[in-house]
This record gives C-alpha cells, sequence and structure tokens, in this order.
C-alpha cells in the first residue's frame, strides 16, 4: 500500500481545516514527508479552500438608504448625557432600590435591547410581520397603551414598522385599521412600511398603495436597527 | 435588584451589537449559498429581525454567532420549501452569463469559483461554505445546521471533490496554466 493511502480524504479535509489532534496532525506530516502523492494531494486541498475564500473575500452588499452605524451628531450628545445619566441611576438604584423602568409593558409582550436605560424607555418601535388582522390591532392597542402611559411632560414617541405580510396594516386598499391608523398618527405615531417588502410585491405586479399616514424608504431592518442605536425599545408583535 | 438589571440591559446591548455587526458575514454566507444578491438580502433581514426578536431563546451568549448562522440556514430552509426551489446549479442563472467577454483575470477566476460552488447541491455548499468562510469548526456547522458531525464530514468532502474536480483537475486534464498562481495573489 502507499503510503498516502492511510490518509483518507476525510482526514486530509480535517488536517487542513484544524480539526485534528496534534497527535494525527504530526502523523499526516511525517506521512506527506515521505509520500510527495500525499504532499501534493494537500497542497491541492488547501489551495481549494483558499479559491473559495478568496471568491467571496469581497460581496459587496447592496445599497441601503439609511446606512447602518450612522449616528446623528444630536443623538451622539444624548449618548453622552445618557451615559452619565445611566451611572447616575445605577448608583442611585444601588442606594434606593427604584426601579428603572417605570412603566412596564402589558404580559405577552417583550421588548429587545436597550440603549440608554434612563432614556431609552420612554421610545418604542412596534414591528408587525403578520398578516394577521388580530396581530395588527394588538400592535395598534400596544401603541395606544405606551402612548397613554408615557409621563406627563416627558412625550413618548413610538413607531410602528411592517413588512412582509404586515404590510397589509399600511395599504390603503386592504388595512381594516384607517381608522386607529389616522388617530395614532394624529397623536405622533409614526408608521413605517418596509421598502424591501413594497418593491417584492411591485416585482410581482402587485401596485402598492399606502395609506396616507404611512411612510417608505427604510427596509424593516434599517428602521430597527437606526431606532436602536438611538436608544430605543424594540417589541416584536 | 438595580444592579442586576443593569446587567440585563448590559447583556442586551452586547447582544444588539453583535447582531448588527454580524450583518456583513451572514450576508457573505447567503450570497454564497443563493447567488442572489436581493434573496441574500431578505434572508439576512429576516434572520436578524428574528434574531432580535427571539434572543430569549439563546442561552449561551458565547454561541450567539453559530446561532445567527443557524436562523440565517433555517430561514433558507423556509424559503425553499414555499419556493419550493431547490437552489441547485440547474435552475440558477450563472453569475458569468451577464458578464462582459473579457474579464479581468482575477474577476474571472472569482467568478469561475463561484459558479462552481453554486453548482454543488445546497447541502454540500452550506457545508463547504460554513467551514471555508466562517472557519466554523465541524461540531458548530452540525449544530448551525442540525445534522451529524459525520454528516457535515461526508458532506464536506464530496462537496470539495466536486469543486476540485470542476477547478483544478479539469484545468489540469486541459493543460491550462493552473488555476491560481499563488505569485499573484495578494
Amino acid at each position: 500500500m502507499k503510503k498516502d493511502e492511510n490518509i483518507s480524504e476525510e482526514q486530509l479535509n480535517a488536517f487542513i481545516d484544524g480539526e485534528l489532534e496534534s497527535e494525527e496532525i504530526s502523523g499526516v506530516f511525517d506521512e506527506a514527508e515521505e509520500s510527495a502523492e500525499l504532499d501534493h494531494r494537500l497542497c491541492r486541498q488547501r489551495k481549494l479552500k483558499e479559491l473559495v475564500k478568496h471568491a467571496y473575500r469581497d460581496v459587496p452588499e447592496p445599497s441601503r438608504r439609511s446606512p447602518v452605524g450612522r449616528m446623528p451628531a444630536s443623538t451622539l450628545g444624548m449618548a453622552l448625557v445618557a451615559s452619565v445619566l445611566l451611572f447616575l441611576g445605577a448608583a442611585a438604584g444601588m442606594f434606593l432600590n427604584h426601579s428603572l423602568y417605570q412603566n412596564s409593558l402589558p404580559s405577552g409582550y417583550e421588548t429587545v435591547s436597550t440603549g440608554q436605560p434612563v432614556i431609552a424607555t420612554e421610545n418604542y418601535i412596534l414591528h408587525v410581520s403578520s398578516g394577521d388582522p388580530e396581530q395588527m390591532q394588538r400592535a395598534l392597542k400596544m401603541a395606544k397603551a405606551l402612548l397613554s402611559s408615557a409621563e406627563e411632560g416627558a412625550p413618548r414617541r413610538v413607531e410602528v414598522v411592517a413588512n412582509e405580510k404586515g404590510l397589509d396594516l399600511l395599504r390603503s386598499d386592504i388595512t381594516k385599521f384607517k381608522d386607529e391608523i389616522n388617530y395614532l398618527a394624529s397623536n405622533r405615531v409614526v408608521f413605517y412600511a418596509c421598502s424591501k417588502s413594497i418593491q417584492r410585491l411591485e416585482e410581482r405586479g402587485i401596485a402598492v398603495r399606502l395609506v396616507p399616514e404611512a411612510i417608505s424608504g427604510y427596509t424593516a431592518l434599517d428602521r430597527v436597527v437606526l431606532r436602536m442605536q438611538d436608544g430605543w425599545e424594540y417589541i416584536k408583535i | 435588584m438595580a444592579y442586576k438589571k443593569l446587567l440585563i440591559i448590559s447583556q442586551r446591548r452586547a447582544f444588539k451589537k453583535l447582531v448588527v455587526n454580524n450583518r456583513g458575514r451572514l450576508y457573505r454566507m447567503a450570497f454564497a449559498w443563493t447567488s442572489d444578491p436581493q434573496l441574500a438580502d431578505d434572508l439576512v433581514q429576516q434572520t436578524l429581525l428574528k434574531a432580535l426578536s427571539n434572543q430569549k431563546q439563546l442561552r449561551d451568549f458565547a454561541a450567539a454567532e453559530g446561532w445567527l448562522f443557524r436562523i440565517l440556514a433555517n430561514c433558507l430552509t423556509d424559503y425553499r420549501r414555499a419556493k419550493r426551489e431547490f437552489l441547485s446549479g440547474d435552475n440558477l442563472e450563472l453569475v458569468d452569463k451577464a458578464t462582459p467577454e473579457k474579464w479581468l483575470k482575477e474577476e474571472e477566476l472569482v467568478q469561475k469559483v463561484r459558479q462552481a460552488v453554486q453548482k454543488l447541491p445546497i447541502n454540500h455548499r452550506q457545508v463547504v461554505t460554513l467551514v471555508d468562510l466562517e472557519e466554523f469548526s465541524y461540531a458548530s456547522v452540525a449544530q448551525i445546521l442540525d445534522i451529524p458531525v459525520g454528516t457535515v464530514m461526508s458532506r464536506l468532502c464530496r462537496g470539495r471533490r466536486a469543486l476540485r474536480e470542476e477547478l483544478i483537475e479539469v484545468k489540469a486534464h486541459e493543460q491550462l496554466t493552473p488555476v491560481v498562481n499563488i505569485k499573484r495573489i495578494k
């Protein structure tokens, strides 16, 4: 039997992928020393791995209207102030055992991520991706509850972002919630329709007409990420 | 009490950062799996929104990256089920078709490799790219794709064999210049 036949293809892969124990690695090196064929197989396999890596080294992402990671100067200032408040809040909390959250959420909802706790609890972005009217109604009720539970003198900002089948919430020819949307919009709730979901429908030849209160231009993810970077709470309905 | 809440908040912030920072990596993987920039972007959006809304499912923060890629793999599976598409080389338009006649050598090489990867069955393609592009261990790939480690190894083996035949051995047989002259690569 030729020396290199002792090494299976699986072993060769494990060798180049760093999956072998040191003793096994030494074994492969020893055999490669004595077998030009094995040495060649190793080189070929490693070359293949490098080729695949190389082919996907630069994969430009599609351009987006709202670059992720950008933080407006005003937000940066708020972040600095909030950092100080965070420290003070933490210190006060240690002594006073005072809850950081003044407004608890209704059961069944969960919040995800915050920027700075003292300020972040004031603003919420609600995400609707379901076409179920009950879910849509929950989102609208939630927005209303959040508005009404804001402390006096500290107006809360709420946004509702709809994508995928949840986009139906904001489609003027489909939604069953025009009045509720209008009422909430007049109370400063902002409604965003995911640009990608709109694009998808239009590519299928479906004309998308939005309620006048709805804004588009961002993908749902970009809007959520942007708001989370500003310290908003994210709530998936 | 307040300390605990701060800890939770800190963990959530770290999680959010992780999600956002991994967007590019996820996109590259989604593109390698689908060869479709728009579909890849859609899959990444779904993945990140799912991750953000299901972060409580993540028990071990150290395993978060693998968890994200697992969500991505599940999103692709869901997409394929919904569309009944199999994303094999047979039913995808290869990127190369739309390219100008004279590619620069570098671009030509990239396209050839991507075509070869795209020709692999999706389950082989996923394993090869997770191992080669993201350097995930076999155990991690097994977790991401929810398959045994032995299956990871056999799929990797078959995938690489097919790539080798396509990219290296055919070239050698045709007595062309080797696919890659190492000296010409940075």
